[in-house]
């Protein structure tokens, strides 16, 4: 009936035993979902979000994660009291998750079909009915084009790396209908895959829910991902609930400060917050003309050759003195690839750059050159030596950058960690005794030792939290001031650009669809990928919405079809 | 600000050393492992010193006292010339330990050597350097070192010779290995662009990431460069009597099994703990510098 | 697919066996003293040694007496021994099927031990299954061929209940001449008491073989399918109460299993080795027993030979590992669309 609970959990304390000791990290967690309601608990990592869902689903480790009071109900039943094989009837059958990573969470061997024919032969021997290989393949492809896959003989034949991720997400979720659950449960729904597929990934369960008159359990660090999922909220930080209330409330009059927070987190697209960049100057300092990139695949003499693949074509840009330049794009779009010609690192199979008059090939051939572009790279752990220091990683740009002897090198270590804000005596350490954003700092002194002119920025921030992110952006733009630098800012995070950057140029499959100023291509953009892109990023507020340009179905569905190959 | 939380959030102070060492003794096997070690090495080093009978090394005979079964006054008995075994065991251990330091004090050098080179550049280097390895890598070792002893005459150096050719492959592998995988790494070309030459990516950049794998590859090889040389001396084409060798006393002891069983069974027995010790400290070394080998 | 997967294999290995021989044939004539005069002994005369040194061709250049060694060694003829003063090749076939034999149940013995072992372990993880087992394979991996091998005969000739040496008693006048392995023959005649006795002498030796590989193998299998079980795809199934027992046996070994292969594959190096110390103790007539001779003896010919059956052995044995493992994994063989 609806109004009903289907689950409701009261007072849950979990804590996990480790060494003799427990460490409590859920405390007095009070839950309850509706049937027929679509319920969103939010929290970052480490808020025992996940926690919570392996305590209701039953797959908690054994015996290290131990319940220390409370209830889950479930229909009515109390599940806690269970044993474990009644217990595991439910799982599939009444309760089922769709698990977060879709290319995790498939075994790389074995076929999709013969993943979801165990999952449905156990659960329906569990059910106690017997059923036979041709009846279950039968229910199998009828589940698959429920969630849009249109081709399931193919789709079962094929292993998971066959597969895209939007596919795979998509055959996660069926594995999850196959038994006609009463609730679902969907574990950080699409946070792995492009904007765009997560879009459709979220529209999708949207529909399914209305069609198959199902409960949806959302759970999600993504605040501005759950306005259009979810009826009601739960705010979740350090094992507790915090807040909770319909969905509009949350959002329009948030009253739990940690919840104020992450919403202030989120950049906006659009209203009076943006953060307006403007440029510096007009001089042109880095142009590309028409720049191409073909990769030939090396080949081995035995196999037949395959295509050669174009990364970037007919690429054309401006990039003035001081401009913070983003060049956007999803995966495979050849963000990269651009920014790699630019630096020097890979030329160009064809098409022509010029860094402040001279051409990428003069300049690759001057070792002076180097010293004027510098790259910050995205991943913090593997851009710093784990065996080396601190000061060791940075002596190399200073050693072989300036004849810096040793005693002034000392100096200029100091006045670097200073200039990124950390403290001198982090010289001593090891990558694996800084955080994230202080490691990102070393990375960013590492860059700045030589003195650079230009400074490439790929996805510098994409493996922070949210609250250091903002951290390392205030640093760049401070830097940016005192230094005179001009950034070459590379990102799938639009939001983010919208804020940081003064020019953009959005790429799609090798080439760049739309180029102008972030006002202008936030505003008025032209082309139906860019459009789509923009339309897909969720946001916090109505008025957010309605500014966003409008795509139609048709536009939508084009684009998603040519991404869907990737 | 946010960001003063960041920059105070302090980590452990301990250092990279203290941390494994407390890991290192909190498991067991690891140290038996080093403990046998060390006795083992203070039995080769001290031998003259602490075997009951340090003459009975050499060519010494006692025909009143062959075959004597262990003892208080023999702990392992004597063999078939009346010479103790006990005391030979400590002074076959000095040839094991000769023969580790031997091999492994050249193929360690020459195989890291080849298999930075190999792994860093690429190309033609690796193709040659990688095929050569291959092929040796796929030659039965013994039997190669059968068929080199045999050619050349048996003896010490030229077990360590025939060895050392062929274990250096092994330890190039290893370190191909991880220095490809950590070549691939975004601080080697920052390391570049910075301008950094190539001795100073290979010596100061890559081989510090190799130096766990290398050290844990090296304490397995000393037993199993053990093992071997017993193997081949076992077969008679290591070192020559009447130089004390823990194979050759295996097998000298093995025609008068099984009644005087201890000839053969001691020495055996004594290989064995050699062994058994490397490969403890060496799984001791893996698990608490937790790389894969 | 799958075949260019293993002709690219094939073609590597090619590469390797003549790089073998290659080496080999440096090996054997960048020798420090006259083989010739070696082989007939310090009572020759000149004359004789001059004759044997052209018979052997060591008159010749290098690069010419490496081209007619191979040439000759693509036709199956290895010269004449020296010991046996027959074809190398004729020795070696009569002696192959022997090592063939005791090589093929020593490695099922290995796959029938270390993995079912393994799995049991890294399942019972941290208990006294887990330790027994870790200890035990210690031993093995730890414990050299000779000594195990001696140790079982002691305990052999202390209880009697296998046979000390040899492959098959003599009493029982068997040819095996279909398959040329007694095993597999006396089976398929119907004669279950050679099949009984040639169990029991195969036994021993086939053990101290295998001592060292069931110990490498179990080792790898246990810490590989700890590794996989700890992967989000376990999780997947189990949270839709797909069974342990199926998760593991067909789920978890079928990933896990390519580590533990691998090893074996390295494995077979030590194995050859170890084979013939085996083959000497047990007086097992098989190619190694041959070839401990024919080195000891310093027969050229037959020296070579043997080495080259070794590497052969190595290589074949895994380019069907590598097979095993393309087939189980199809990652390898299929390209990412």
């Amino acid at each position: 009936m609806r109004g009903d609970p289907i689950l409701e959990i009261q007072g849950l304390d979990l804590g996990f035993a480790a060494y003799g000791q427990v460490t409590q990290v859920l405390h007095g967690i009070d839950l309850r979902v509706e049937i027929g309601q679509r319920v969103a608990v939010i929290g970052e990592s480490g808020s025992g979000k996940t926690v919570t869902m392996k305590a209701v689903i039953g797959t908690l480790p054994h015996p290290a994660g131990r319940v220390l009071g409370g209830s889950i109900r479930f229909q009515g039943r109390e599940l806690l009291t269970l044993t474990r094989s009644e217990r595991d009837r439910l799982k599939g059958t009444d309760i089922s998750i769709v698990h977060q990573d879709p290319l995790t969470s498939f075994n790389p061997v074995f076929t999709i079909g013969q993943h979801l024919d165990d999952v449905l032969r156990y659960a329906d021997r569990r059910l106690g009915a017997a059923t036979d290989r041709a009846g279950r393949q039968r229910r199998v492809e009828t589940t698959l084009r429920q969630v849009q896959l249109n081709e399931p003989e193919r789709i079962l034949r094929s292993f998971p790396f066959q597969l895209s991720g939007g596919m795979r997400q998509r055959v996660l979720i069926a594995m999850a209908l196959l038994h006609r659950p009463q609730l679902l449960i969907a574990d950080e729904p699409g946070t792995a895959l492009d904007v765009t597929t997560q879009d459709e990934i979220l529209r999708l369960l949207n529909q399914l829910v209305s069609e198959e008159h199902l409960t949806l359990l959302m759970v999600t660090h993504n605040l501005a991902v759950v306005r259009q999922t979810a009826d009601y909220v739960y705010v979740m930080q350090a094992g507790r609930i915090v807040e909770h209330g319909p969905t509009r409330a949350i959002f329009e009059a948030p009253r739990a400060p940690y919840t104020q927070q992450l919403l202030a987190a989120i950049p906006p697209l659009y209203g009076t917050r943006v953060q307006r960049r403007e440029a510096l100057t007009t001089d042109a300092f880095i142009t590309a003309s028409d720049l191409a990139k073909r990769f030939v695949s090396p080949r081995h003499w035995l196999e037949p050759a395959r295509p050669p693949v174009t990364a970037v074509r007919g690429a054309t840009l401006s990039v003035c003195r001081g401009d913070i330049f983003g060049i956007a794009g999803e995966s495979g779009s050849g963000k990269t690839t651009i920014a790699r010609m630019i630096m020097g690192l890979l030329p160009p199979t064809s098409g022509r750059i010029e860094i402040d008059g001279r051409s990428i090939e003069d300049l690759r051939a001057d070792p002076a050159f180097r010293h004027r572009i510098q790259i910050v790279y995205q991943n913090p752990a593997s851009s710093l030596n784990p065996r080396r220091t601190v000061a060791e990683t940075l002596a190399v740009p200073l050693a072989f950058a300036r004849s810096a002897r040793r005693g002034e090198r000392a100096d200029r270590t100091r006045a670097l960690l200073a200039q990124v804000e950390l403290p001198a005596h982090f010289a001593s350490r090891y990558p694996h005794q800084l955080s994230g954003g202080q490691k990102q700092r070393v990375a960013i002194a590492r860059a700045l030792a030589v003195e650079p002119e230009i400074l490439v920025l790929d996805e510098p921030t994409s493996s922070l939290d949210v609250s250091v992110q903002k951290t390392i952006i205030d640093l760049l733009l401070a830097l940016r001031t005192q230094l005179g630098l001009t950034y070459l800012f590379i990102s799938h995070d639009l939001s983010l650009m919208r804020n940081f950057c003064n020019r953009i140029a959005v790429m799609f499959r090798g080439e760049i669809c739309e180029q102008g100023t972030t006002d202008e291509v936030f505003l008025h953009p032209q082309n139906a990928y860019t459009r789509a892109l923009i339309a897909s990023i969720p946001v916090i507020s109505d008025e957010e919405e309605r500014a966003k340009p409008s795509v139609t179905l048709e536009e939508r569905r084009a684009v998603l079809a040519s991404t869907v190959q990737l | 600000m946010s960001s003063a939380t960041d920059l105070t959030q302090d980590f452990e102070e301990l250092s990279n050393l203290g941390r494994a060492w407390r890991r290192f003794l909190r498991n067991p096997a690891a140290v038996i492992g080093a403990l046998i070690v060390i006795s083992v090495v203070v039995a080769a080093v001290l031998a003259p010193l602490l075997a009951p009978h340090p003459g009975h090394a050499g060519s010494f005979v006692d025909f009143r006292n062959r075959h004597i079964a262990p003892s208080f006054a023999h702990v392992m008995g004597t063999d078939n010339v009346g010479r103790d075994i006990f005391s030979r065991v400590l002074f076959g251990y000095r040839v094991s330990l000769l023969l580790v330091v031997g091999v492994l004090g050249v193929a360690v050098p020459l195989g890291v050597l080849f298999g930075l080179l190999a792994g860093y550049f690429a190309g033609v280097v690796e193709t040659a350097f990688m095929g050569f390895t291959n092929v040796m890598l796929a030659m039965p070792p013994l039997v190669m070192a059968l068929a080199i002893t045999a050619v050349l005459s048996p003896d010490l150096v030229n077990s360590m010779i025939a060895i050392t050719c062929l274990w250096w492959t092994w330890h190039c592998r290893l370190v191909y290995r991880v220095t490809k995988s950590v070549a691939a790494e975004d601080f080697v070309e920052a390391a570049r662009l910075a301008g950094a030459s190539h001795f100073h990516v290979l010596f100061r950049e890559l081989l510090p990431n190799c130096t766990a794998a290398i050290s844990v590859k090296t304490t397995l090889d000393a037993g199993f460069v053990i093992l071997f040389g017993a193997s081949l001396s076992f077969l008679g084409l290591g070192v020559q009597p009447p130089t004390p060798d823990l194979g050759t006393m295996v097998a000298s002891g093995a025609q008068f099994l099984p009644e005087m069983w201890w000839e053969a069974v001691m020495p055996g027995l004594a290989i064995l703990y050699a062994i058994l010790g490397f490969n403890l400290l060496g799984d001791g070394l893996r698990d608490m510098m937790d790389v894969e080998i | 697919m799958i075949a260019s997967y293993l002709a690219r294999r094939a073609i590597g290995f090619v590469f390797v066996l003549f790089g073998l021989s290659v080496v080999i044939f440096v090996v054997a004539r960048v020798v420090p003293g006259d083989p010739a005069r070696i082989a007939l002994g310090p009572l020759a005369t000149a004359e004789q040694v001059a004759q044997l040194q052209q018979e052997m061709g060591f008159d010749k250049p290098a690069i010419v007496q490496y081209v007619d060694y191979l040439g000759r060694v693509l036709h199956g003829n290895f010269g004449r021994s020296l010991l046996t003063n027959r074809p190398v090749s004729a020795d070696i076939v009569e002696a192959l099927p022997a090592t063939l034999e005791l090589v093929l149940f020593t490695l099922l013995l290995i796959v029938l031990v270390a993995v079912p072992a393994g799995v049991l372990a890294a399942r019972w993880h941290n208990t006294w299954v887990d330790n027994t087992s870790r200890l035990l394979s210690l031993l093995g991996v730890v414990t050299p061929g000779f000594v195990v091998a001696l140790v079982l005969q002691l305990f052999a000739s202390l209880f009697h209940f296998f046979p000390l040496t040899g492959r098959l008693s003599p009493n029982l006048g068997f040819i095996a001449d279909i398959t040329r392995l007694v095993l597999v023959d006396s089976l398929l005649k119907g004669r279950f008491d050679v099949f009984a006795d040639a169990l029991s002498h195969i036994f021993l030796p086939s053990l101290a073989l295998s001592a060292a590989g069931i110990g490498q193998v179990m080792r790898i299998t246990r810490s590989s399918m700890l590794d996989v079980a700890r992967r989000d795809h376990v999780e997947t199934l189990r949270s839709f109460g797909v069974p342990d027992w199926l998760i593991t046996i067909k789920y978890m070994l079928r990933l896990a299993a390519t580590a533990p292969l691998t090893i074996l594959g390295l494995e077979f190096a030590s194995l050859m080795g170890n084979a013939f110390i085996v083959e000497l103790v047990f007086a097992w007539p098989g190619f190694a027993s041959y070839g401990v001779r024919a080195i000891l003896s310093k027969d050229f010919n037959a020296v070579m030979a043997v080495v080259l059956m070794s590497g052969l052995f190595f290589v074949v044995a895994n380019l069907l590992i590598d097979l095993l493992i393309g087939i189980m994994d199809p990652r390898l063989r299929i390209r990412r669309t």
